[in-house]
């Protein structure tokens, strides 16, 4: 990291960098264009991956936290701090023509936060609706709700995106730009739809069949999580957690459980590591033969929905005799786990792991081979290794695209350095790529359970932990490799037994960015079924 | 002429696949049916122990329950659901004494995050198995967990 | 050979038409049999559909590992008519900005498509309301009426969806049409007409797809591929893709207009696999080996309208294991599986067909012993 010290303080002169659990550097918000850019274009060390783009509220200042990693190498990472002070018209500069993940990033932090972006091509609010009065995530945010009543009046969806552009002199130009054309014919898939797994909205512009354009809407679920964290105590967060991305509950409650402890520095008992990552594991199971069946029924076979949904019951119970949850198991609490396994649990868990390896060769006779499946997902929904970086698509899907992006090998957690497992990569970046990784994830999640299940050591199953918890002031990142990818959570504390800021990085968020442009000149039932193989969860999204 | 005999594998090896997938649906067909009768086999059903459903208070045969009405599972309730409202009494000693008036937790509300359970300091409350809470009326969804007339259970028996 | 058929319906029809015509001048003979007759195809369309709607949801659920309809009924048996009775009852709501006339007209289209093509279809023996000498271009003139309906469903809703699922619709029926005629023609090579009493009786000893054998066989599952698509079910239900358009070209219908639209689907089903069953199959013939007489008359002792329904349910399980076992096809894999593989085989196939029938090689024409009527 000192060549990229040297390298930063090369660039941006006055960049403050500090080491704190990231490499952290803060530089005033007209040189943070410019070291992202110099960052991103480094030869050495490219970091093309944002991972997350956090907006925040300092009170003094309103500004982002971009953190930064390298696609060749994600455990290298960097922290880029940048504010303004101008509370009233905060503007910072975009970098979505670096990162194409950041687009949906910054509309999120407009409509949390009010920061506008130079250059973001369309600076409408995402998640919220047009003409909602204040910035929930500010501090001083005003939530009468009277503010903002509940109506139920259709809104017109206006199509109409503000946006401000730098010119080449300099001269910021306040401007719209339409989203569609006046004679598009826009079809909306969403928010209530059969296959949008969930509310999400795409409205899609149609030429004949063919997808010419898809505007991205959510917010449809939206209920404020990283606000309501703001005033509850961390034990108390550990509950929205599973409401994120409901189908892998427990791994995203890792996430923050191993955050938190990392913060405080708590130790938690081997046996605790054990059970968390079996569960774990299970959970990605369930995730990927839900992705599976969903994935199917988006092209129609409903049969193969059923299929995997009976698979993945065996597993709920399982969950069901461990936690007394099926879906939101609440099994991880700081410093451990709450439940210890039942008497039976391993041989439960042992029993499961040759029925589901024989389901997994009948899924391979039902619909791997079939040849409508073939023609429907082979060179479907092609998404490049570079967009996929860009984007930042992780999990099976961006592992589809070639690019090796396993959180679990990259920075292992948990007890994944002791464990032996391959990462699923595959090069052809279409959909039948992404759903034979998510197949053979299932299988590689089966060794994993395996090597486990039978050297579970005995012991406490939680931790000591204090009673009141106060997280030290600072800055804390965690990431987990969920079913759909690289889930990282992120807390500011200012030592307070509340958090100061949380943000979750979704990584169907991700997948969700990049389907206006894997489905571009796709037919509408392509459309679907992409969806499907990218496998987000709407929940996720709308934190 | 290469194209052409591709054209007709091509249909055989298509024929030979879908006839596997239709294979498969067959075997199914006569396969043992995952589906649970739900309310016939009622007396049959097993719900596991940990099952969450809904939060009680036991009492004992005399009408005792442990609860101390500290209010740490109020506290801790991440979403408000219970509310633990105490009363004063004076003591035969005649110190002043805080006791439980009405524990009440709102079923409709509750997250089932189990936390109420896990911090109270007396083990006076716990989720049980019976998972057929539906009713018709939004207001019986909030229950009063201590029952009538119920007092603390003395420590020292 | 004259069998004893004891549970034969011809006998009971003839007396009740003897009866009428010797008591009633004959117009009004004639207008109370049409009567009768009417009722009878709708009565006999109405069940079947009930019974259709049934096995396929029980058939279904079997294949998806599931048990299917269990609560109304022992089995569930009287599920499909409390359905009948809930849909009958349900509102028509009416939808604003609809082309009125058009929108209200287009499920009967459909369900009179799918009446005139039913009434053609020879039960049993004696069991036809109409049977002209050019049957199965009637057949399969009237049932491609139905895509009338649907076209029209689709432009008059004024929704998108429908609009995308009725133009879906047509390119598909259009396309499959062209299959499933030609599937029937070739079996019009072999037995020289069209009418499709006269079909069933020349099957006596030989089914059309053995006499044909192999361009028949290949026939027969041309036709059956055509027929599923045609029937706009999945693989081929991209007109109501419900992953894609919701309920496609009917999504705005509700109520009774609804349930025509299920009922003519449930149907089209049906017609298929009974014309497929008639030309193919033997139709109502019994299973009958040529000299022996006496396992010929216990075939006969099965009444011919059992073996009918016999057959036609098999194919039409067989429709519903092929449903439940495929993803759904794209639209432009669908033209291309009928455009580039249906159409090119069946031209090939007539060929093939005219080539055995001038050659003398079906099975009557070389082993008349054993085949020959």
């Amino acid at each position: 990291m000192r060549d990229i010290q040297q390298f930063i303080s090369k660039t941006v002169s006055d960049a403050v960098i500090e080491q704190k659990q990231k490499f952290t550097v803060t530089v005033a918000p007209e040189q943070a264009y410019s070291l992202i850019k110099a960052l991103h274009d480094n030869e050495e060390l490219p970091f093309d991956y944002l991972i997350s783009l956090t907006g925040m509220d300092w009170e003094d200042k309103l500004g982002v936290i971009y953190l930064l990693s390298s696609s060749g190498d994600l455990s290298k990472e960097i922290v880029v701090i940048t504010a303004t002070e101008d509370r009233d018209n905060p503007l910072l500069y975009s970098v979505t023509d670096i990162y194409e993940t950041a687009h949906l990033n910054e509309r999120e932090a407009y409509a949390m936060f009010g920061i506008r972006f130079i250059n973001n091509p369309d600076m409408r609010r995402f998640l919220l609706s047009d003409d909602w009065k204040g910035f929930p995530l500010r501090k001083d945010y005003d939530g009468n709700p009277g503010l903002n009543p509940i109506t139920i009046v259709n809104k017109e969806i206006v199509d109409i995106a503000p946006r401000i552009m730098e010119d080449a002199k300099g001269n910021l130009i306040e401007s719209t730009v339409k989203v569609f054309e006046d004679d598009d014919y826009i079809v909306n898939i969403g928010p209530q739809h059969p296959s949008t797994h969930g509310v999400m909205h795409f409205r899609t512009a149609l030429n004949g069949e063919i997808v010419k354009k898809i505007d991205v809407k959510s917010g449809y679920i939206h209920r404020g999580i990283e606000k309501l964290c703001e005033s509850l105590t961390y034990p108390q967060i550990l509950h929205f957690t599973d409401r994120l991305d409901y189908l892998s509950a427990n791994i995203n409650r890792h996430a923050l459980c191993m955050c938190v402890e990392k913060a405080v520095g708590i130790e938690v008992p081997p046996r605790a590591e054990y059970i968390r990552v079996i569960m774990d594991e299970l959970n990605r199971i369930s995730s990927h033969l839900l992705a599976f069946a969903a994935h199917c029924n988006d092209l129609g076979a409903t049969t193969a929905f059923i299929y995997g949904m009976r698979e993945r019951e065996h597993i709920l119970d399982i969950f069901d005799k461990t936690c007394g949850g099926r879906l939101i198991i609440n099994q991880d609490v700081i410093g451990g786990v709450m439940f210890d396994i039942y008497t039976d649990f391993q041989k439960d868990v042992k029993a499961f792991i040759p029925y589901m390896r024989d389901k997994l060769k009948e899924y391979d006779d039902f619909f791997s081979h079939n040849p409508i499946v073939l023609r429907r997902m082979i060179g479907v929904g092609n998404l490049s290794f570079t967009d996929a970086v860009s984007y930042g698509v992780t999990g099976p899907a961006g592992r589809g695209s070639g690019w090796s992006c396993d959180v679990r090998k990259y920075k292992p957690y948990s007890l994944y350095d002791r464990i032996e497992f391959k990462e699923v990569i595959r090069t052809e970046g279409d959909s039948y790529a992404r759903y034979l990784n998510r197949l053979d994830e299932i299988e590689v999640s089966l060794q994993i359970i395996e090597q486990l299940i039978d050297n579970i050591p005995e012991g406490n199953i939680v931790g000591t932990v204090k009673p009141v918890l106060r997280l030290p002031e600072g800055q804390y990142f965690q990431s987990v490799e969920t079913g759909k990818g690289e889930f990282g959570v992120f807390i500011e504390s200012k030592g307070d037994k509340h958090p100061y800021r949380v943000k979750f990085r979704s990584p169907s968020l991700s997948a969700v960015s990049v389907m206006p442009l894997i489905c571009k000149n796709e037919l509408l039932s392509d459309f679907i079924g992409i969806g499907g193989s990218m496998d987000y969860v709407i929940p996720d999204i709308d934190r | 002429m290469q194209s052409f005999s591709k054209y007709i594998s091509g249909i055989f090896t298509s024929l030979r696949s879908l006839l596997k997938g239709m294979g498969v649906t067959w075997k199914e067909f006569w396969t043992k049916k995952v589906t649970m009768e739900y309310p016939e086999n009622r007396e049959t059903l097993v719900i596991s122990d940990r099952w969450r459903s809904e939060l009680i208070m036991p009492h004992d045969e005399n009408n005792e329950h442990a609860c101390t009405a500290c209010g740490i599972c109020m506290m801790n309730c991440p979403n408000g659901t219970i509310k633990v409202i105490s009363a004063s009494i004076e003591t035969e000693e005649g110190k002043k004494k805080k006791i439980l008036d009405k524990h009440i937790w709102d079923y409709g509300s509750c997250t089932y995050c189990n936390l109420c359970v896990i911090t109270c300091p007396s083990n006076a409350i716990i989720f049980n198995n019976d998972f057929e809470g539906a009713v018709f009326d939004r207001n019986k969804l909030v229950h009063q967990l201590n029952k009538p007339g119920s007092k603390l259970r003395d420590k020292k028996k | 050979m004259n069998y004893k058929q004891p549970l034969e319906l011809n006998g009971l029809l003839l007396q009740l038409d003897l009866f009428l015509r010797g008591n009633l001048p004959p117009f009004w003979a004639s207008l109370i049999e049409g009567l009768l007759i009417l009722i009878a195809v709708l009565a006999a369309y109405a069940v079947i559909a009930l019974i259709l709607i049934y096995a396929e949801r029980k058939v279904t659920a079997f294949f998806q590992a599931r048990l299917g309809p269990n609560r109304v009924g022992k089995y569930g048996f009287i599920q499909s008519i409390a359905d009948m009775i809930k849909i009958l009852i349900k509102e028509i709501i009416h939808i604003n900005r609809v082309d009125r006339f058009l929108f209200y007209a287009a499920p009967f289209f459909v369900i009179c498509a799918s009446v005139m093509a039913f009434g053609a279809i020879p039960f049993g023996q004696g069991l036809q309301a109409v049977d002209f000498n050019i049957g199965i271009v009637y057949v399969l003139a009237v049932s491609s009426l139905g895509i009338i309906g649907v076209l029209l469903a689709g432009w008059s809703s004024n929704n998108k969806y429908s609009m995308i699922g009725a133009m879906r619709s047509g390119a598909q029926f259009i396309s499959y049409e062209l299959s499933a005629a030609f599937a029937l023609m070739t079996i019009v090579v072999m037995t020289g007409t069209m009418q499709l009493s006269e079909i069933v009786e020349n099957q006596r000893y030989a089914w059309n797809i053995f006499n044909g054998h192999i361009p028949a066989i290949v026939a027969f599952v041309i036709y059956l591929i055509s027929g599923h698509a045609e029937t706009n079910r999945a693989p081929f239900d991209l007109p109501e893709a419900e992953g894609e358009l919701t309920a496609g070209y009917h999504t705005e219908y509700s109520g009774m207009q609804f349930g025509f639209y299920y009922l003519a689907e449930y149907l089209n089903m049906f017609i298929i696999a009974a014309i497929a069953t008639t030309v193919f199959l033997g139709g109502w013939m019994p299973i009958q080996i040529k000299g022996m007489d006496a396992f010929n008359q216990i075939m006969w002792y099965i009444p011919s309208y059992v073996w009918f329904i016999g057959k036609t349910a098999v194919l039409v399980f067989i429709s519903l294991w092929v449903r439940w076992s495929f993803p759904r096809l794209r639209i432009d894999l669908l033209l291309n599986l009928e455009w580039k593989y249906l159409l090119p085989i069946n031209l090939v196939n007539i060929l093939i067909m005219v080539l055995i029938v001038l050659a003398g090689w079906t099975l009557t024409d070389l082993f008349p012993i054993l085949f020959g009527n």
